[in-house]
């Protein structure tokens, strides 16, 4: 029987989802292991403590809280220090973290503290003997790598949503905690978490992306591609070459071989023919939505789900359909 | 003057060449890098004639000679050697064993001696199997690749000492009175409307006492070298288009197989190739002239076509498309040769200097050799401290006493002559008549530039790609790894009157979609061109543009 | 200042990869390596702080079989004045590995910043920079996209998902570079000349043994087939039903 360590991301005050997702990762490993604790570690601003049930109800056994009003923002050093501590004295099988933009930065720097290997971008993990063996995309995932981790702990940071937030409830024990090293006096500090504008989400960070192409037939159009945009609520706009060569998009927003590669979990082409240098830029989405007028258009034999049909007409139902499936979440 | 009604005829929209910035008088920048011996074009003639002349220099300097040190450089516009390169190709390895005597056949960057070799007849439903005609026999030479050749070329001119620039294209010559003193090269990072951009890097001058263009088919310096100095043939050179893939086939090919007839309209001149790399991996292709009669001939349009005629459809069937790529080829063969290839201070090496033999569809062995004399006449005139015309005919002297300059003899009216050997069949006759223009066997047969060769204005025939078999020409440029960056200032030189028919012609000439027709207007995607120069023959001109730019050829 | 960056060569990854024969690794036939576009990014950045700097120096240090002494001359003729050759075999997957040895030869270097680039494509862990920092006690911030050096000091700004960290740094530091950073300048001519005279040392890597073994490498499954649900916007609600049930993205 092992325990299993698993570090929450925060922004703030606030938990992320990916954190959910690191205690959720880390009881389904402790599961497999023989069905040790869950210790989960969580850093913050004095309100932060707060979160603790909800850790709790999603396997963690244990909730280490550690709040300072200096921890308000990200701190690498009080991060890795706090969580190398823990994680040293307490002997478990595995840590798991995100692979999000911090914990990128912190999952390396704890791995290192202890001595020990990590393995980012984690797709999935299994309990092989006394090895965690995990699925990695190589080759800008063009390749999948299963690796080998004998060590312990295995240090691993799992990919975003590949670990759906699971209930299942716990003690969620909580224990409060100080920061290993003094928070008030580190050589990096992080002065400042700026909120994106506007909301504006990433194309390459973005869960949901809706793309227009020349289907559209005029610039003016994309404003049907920006509402279904904001109705989906978490999703950025991209567009095809075709789209901003003529100069309706900037050419940030081009999807495709020459423009900007992506990965979302929803990719919505509309009015998009589907040439392959498009493609080329977002065939690894998890699920595809292709709106066109013409059934033979490449882009269908890519969607997992195709409407033929008069963009105009479909697009606004569709906005309006999926602004009602998102009042109700 | 317009076109007449229902014609089109293309010199009359065709810009001029740029001479005024492609021959510069200005004194190299102070900056300047210093050559002793550049090979403009980093293809088999300029990589054979830069091993040469390194060994040349080498042997001299171990035996005690005088020359110091000799900085050999190649220039490549590509972004690595091999990238811009595209051939059939079925090798005569006789200019390889020369240049490598030391090396065994099984050394070479060759994929497998030619087994069998097959040529047929196409009609829409048939395949007539004929005998193989004598200029076609191609035992004793290999199948291979260019772009493996190319890079195998490469690694021994580096091992050699040989300076290899890629990403950088030579832009305009240098000169000085009639001599060539080196290149400019073009600049890079310029936006959309000329400006730079970030990134940018200015053009840089590199000097040179021997300059020696290798730019391969419709090279522009060499272009307008012949031009300035008034050297160029009198038969003005002609071109085919050859537009090619590589396919993954779960179906093996055993031979070599030629075919004419079927897609080509009766008129057109040319013919098809498909030869088993490996096993499983098959290059396909189709060759033909530029001068074709109507504007909507779409040479991309006639491969994807083939491909679909059972005898095709077989072997790829169920296969994947690696990579397409499509290139020009000079066909004016030994008429059409410059008057004279050598100047003070430059030669012209290789299709560029039009040494193709076209009725077996050969080039490479021809442009090795010659990079290798011009090596030797270059080498000779370092020694005597004289590269003036004066000392660098010698490099005329050895092609005219060649096999190069024998083998295009000996088929110069070839186009003509099928007759008599019984290969172009009844379907060539009528086109064999028309290029045979007046004069027959013998004599010189006067021919026209292919831009001025009238173009009848007809309806496209309807194609509708299927994304399995047949590709669009968007798709196709995709899998030719162009990946041009989208904001790229154009790089062709558009003339003038372009009517909605020549948009029409653009949009049929050019096989990788640059040019579109959008109603009445032409609309030009400069990112999407592979250099394959067909636009430089028939319309827009083309120029040289940031290095790197256009395909990234693999295996072709 | 000096100024050290660790790059690292890796394979062109517009193509279609082959996995070899031994099923642990891609077959490397037809590939083309170059210095990767991150490690670009972060030799341009130490040049760029060089230049500002009178009196500094870029050292250019890569891992790896003799043929990584290609990459170390593409970064030379960009204009970095040495390069360090750490001879090893083949480059682990293992970036705790990797880092162990960068850091056991940047311990003695006096290096004021060391410059790394967030990732390489091809193992894709971006782990080695901020592991070197740990080995080595030196302040790190990772995958910057914006950087000012004034006084001894840093500020760099981080893309979050959705906001950006601005982040304040002492020197001696590390440091690993994103997307947006600069744009890499590419070898000029006389770069590329001026690269075959500067110093390029080779000396044996002081690499561990890894800890992770890479059991299996295989090509991702290809995307099952779609289908076309219905036509115009009568389909729609079905569509939406199957985004919320089927796909779950809903």
């Amino acid at each position: 029987m092992a325990n299993v360590f698993a570090f929450v991301e925060t922004r703030g005050a606030e938990v992320r989802k990916v954190g959910l997702e690191a205690v959720t990762a880390a009881r389904m490993l402790a599961d497999q292991t023989g069905g040790g604790e869950v210790h989960a570690l969580v850093l913050g601003p004095p309100e932060i403590g707060g979160k603790a049930p909800q850790l709790g109800q999603h396997g963690a056994d244990v909730v280490i809280v550690v709040e300072n009003p200096a921890l308000t923002n990200y701190s690498p050093e009080v991060a890795t220090a706090t969580a190398a501590a823990r994680i040293k004295s307490a002997g478990y099988r595995a840590a798991v973290f995100s692979t999000s933009a911090q914990g990128r930065d912190l999952a390396p720097r704890v791995a290192a503290r202890l001595g020990v290997s990590v393995v980012t971008d984690v797709l999935s993990f299994e309990v092989q003997g006394s090895n965690i063996v995990v699925r990695h995309p190589m080759n800008i995932g063009k390749v999948i790598a299963t690796i080998s981790i004998p060590a312990t702990p295995a240090v691993i940071a799992m990919r975003p949503n590949v670990i759906a937030p699971a209930q299942n409830a716990k003690a969620g024990r909580l224990e409060n905690a100080q920061p290993a090293v003094d928070p008030s006096v580190t050589r990096v500090k992080v002065l400042e978490t700026k909120q994106g504008r506007r909301d504006k989400l990433d194309l390459a960070e973005a869960p949901v992306v809706v793309a227009g192409g020349r289907g559209l037939k005029a610039a003016e159009n994309f404003k049907l591609i920006e509402d279904l945009a904001t109705a989906f609520g978490n999703a950025a706009v991209g567009a095809t070459r075709a789209v901003t060569d003529d100069g309706w998009r900037p050419h940030s927003d081009q999807i495709g071989q020459t423009g900007r590669l992506v990965s979302p979990e929803l990719y919505v082409a509309v009015g998009i023919s589907g040439a392959v240098q498009h493609l080329a830029g977002m065939r690894t989405s998890r699920t595809i939505v292709a709106i066109n007028k013409d059934k033979e258009a490449p882009i269908f034999k890519v969607a997992d789900y195709g409407i033929v049909g008069d963009v105009f007409e479909v697009v606004p139902a569709l906005t309006d359909a999926v602004r009602e499936a998102k009042k109700h979440h | 003057m317009p076109d007449r009604a229902g014609r089109v005829l293309p010199s009359i929209h065709q810009a001029p060449l740029p001479l005024d910035r492609l021959i510069l008088t200005d004194k190299p920048d102070a900056e300047a890098v210093p050559m002793d011996v550049l090979f403009v074009g980093g293809g088999p003639a300029g990589l054979a004639g830069a091993i040469a002349l390194a060994r040349l220099i080498k042997a001299d300097q171990e035996a005690g000679g005088d020359l110091g040190d000799v900085q050999i450089g190649v220039l490549e516009k590509a972004g690595a050697l091999g990238e811009h390169s595209l051939s059939g190709a079925v090798v005569d390895p006789i200019a390889i064993r020369a240049l490598f005597p030391e090396l065994k056949d099984k050394d070479f960057p060759f994929r497998a001696p030619v087994a069998a070799e097959r040529v047929y007849l196409m009609t829409e439903t048939r395949a007539l199997r004929m005998p193989t005609p004598p200029t076609m026999q191609n035992r004793g030479y290999y199948i291979g690749s260019i772009c493996e050749i190319v890079r195998w070329l490469g690694e021994k001119a580096e091992a050699l000492g040989v300076n290899i620039f890629t990403g950088f294209p030579a832009a305009s010559l240098l000169t000085n009175g009639s001599r060539v003193t080196g290149i400019r090269t073009a600049p890079s990072g310029l936006s959309r409307s000329g400006e730079p951009g970030s990134g940018y890097a200015p053009p840089t001058d590199i000097t040179a006492q021997i300059t020696v263009l290798a730019e391969g088919t419709r090279g522009t310096l060499s272009q307008a070298y012949l031009d300035w100095q008034k050297v160029a043939s009198d038969n003005p050179q002609i071109f085919a288009l050859g537009v090619k893939e590589i396919w993954e086939t779960l179906k093996p090919l055993d031979a070599v197989v030629h075919t004419l007839g079927w897609p080509l309209p009766k008129d057109c001149f040319g013919g098809s190739f498909m030869y088993p790399l490996t096993r499983n991996l098959v290059a396909l292709g189709i060759v033909v002239g530029l001068d074709c009669k109507r504007t909507t001939d779409d040479i991309h349009e006639m491969l994807q076509r083939m491909k679909l005629h059972p005898f095709f459809r077989e072997i790829l069937e169920s296969g994947e498309m690696v990579e397409w790529g499509a290139k020009t080829i000079p066909e004016g063969g030994y008429y059409a040769l410059p008057k004279r290839r050598h100047g003070d201070g430059v030669m012209i090496v290789g299709d560029a200097a039009g040494f193709v033999e076209v009725a077996s569809l050969k080039g490479i062995h021809y442009a090795m050799q010659s990079g290798m004399f011009a090596a030797r006449a270059a080498f000779d005139a370092l020694k005597k401290k004289d590269t003036s015309a004066a000392t660098l005919k010698e490099y005329d002297a050895m092609i005219d006493g060649s096999f190069i300059v024998s083998d295009l003899y000996h088929r110069r009216n070839m186009r003509l002559a099928f007759q008599k050997s019984g290969f172009y069949m009844a379907g060539f006759k009528a086109g064999l008549m028309t290029l045979s223009r007046g004069a027959l066997f013998g004599g010189k047969i006067a021919s026209h530039q292919d831009s001025e060769v009238v173009r009848e204005v007809s309806p496209p025939t309807p194609f509708a790609p299927d994304g399995k078999l047949t590709f669009s020409k968007l798709d196709a440029v995709f899998k030719s790894g162009n990946a041009t960056r989208d904001d790229i200032p154009s790089h062709l030189v558009v003339g003038s009157d372009i009517t909605p028919e020549v948009a029409e012609f653009y949009t049929h000439m050019c096989p990788a979609g640059v040019y579109e027709r959008d109603g009445d207007r032409l609309v030009v995607s400069p990112a999407n061109c592979v250099d394959c120069k067909a636009t430089d023959v028939l319309g827009p001109r083309w120029t040289p543009r940031e290095g790197g730019s256009g395909p990234k050829y693999r295996q072709m | 200042m000096k100024l050290a960056v660790c790059v690292k060569r890796v394979p062109d990854m517009d193509v279609r990869f082959r996995i070899g024969a031994d099923n642990i690794s891609v077959d490397e036939a037809g590939l083309k390596y170059d210095l990767n576009d991150f490690d670009a990014w972060a030799v341009e950045a130490a040049l760029q702080l060089r230049d500002k700097n009178a009196g500094s120096e870029v050292t250019v240090i890569s891992l790896g079989p003799d043929v990584v002494q290609e990459t170390i001359r593409k970064a030379l003729s960009m204009g970095a004045d040495r390069g360090i050759h750490l001879k090893a075999d083949r480059v682990p997957f293992d970036g705790f590995a990797i880092a162990s040895a960068l850091a056991a030869e940047l311990k003695t270097g006096g290096y004021d910043l060391v410059l790394f680039g967030k990732m390489s494509p091809d193992s894709a862990n971006g782990v080695v920079g901020q592991m070197v920092a740990e080995m080595l006690d030196t302040p790190c911030v990772s995958a910057i996209s914006s950087l000012e050096i004034a006084n001894g000091k840093g500020t760099a700004k981080r893309e979050l998902e959705g906001a950006q960290e601005i982040v304040e740094f002492s020197l001696p530091a590390i440091l690993t570079v994103d997307e947006g950073l600069n744009t890499a300048r590419l070898p000029s001519l006389k770069g590329i000349m001026a690269a075959k005279k500067k110093p390029l040392e080779s000396k044996p890597a002081q690499l561990p043994q890894p800890q992770l073994t890479v059991t299996r490498l295989e090509l991702p499954p290809e995307r099952k087939a779609g289908r076309i649900i219905g036509e115009g916007a009568a389909a729609v609600p079905e569509l939406v039903k199957l985004l919320q049930t089927e796909a779950k993205v809903l």
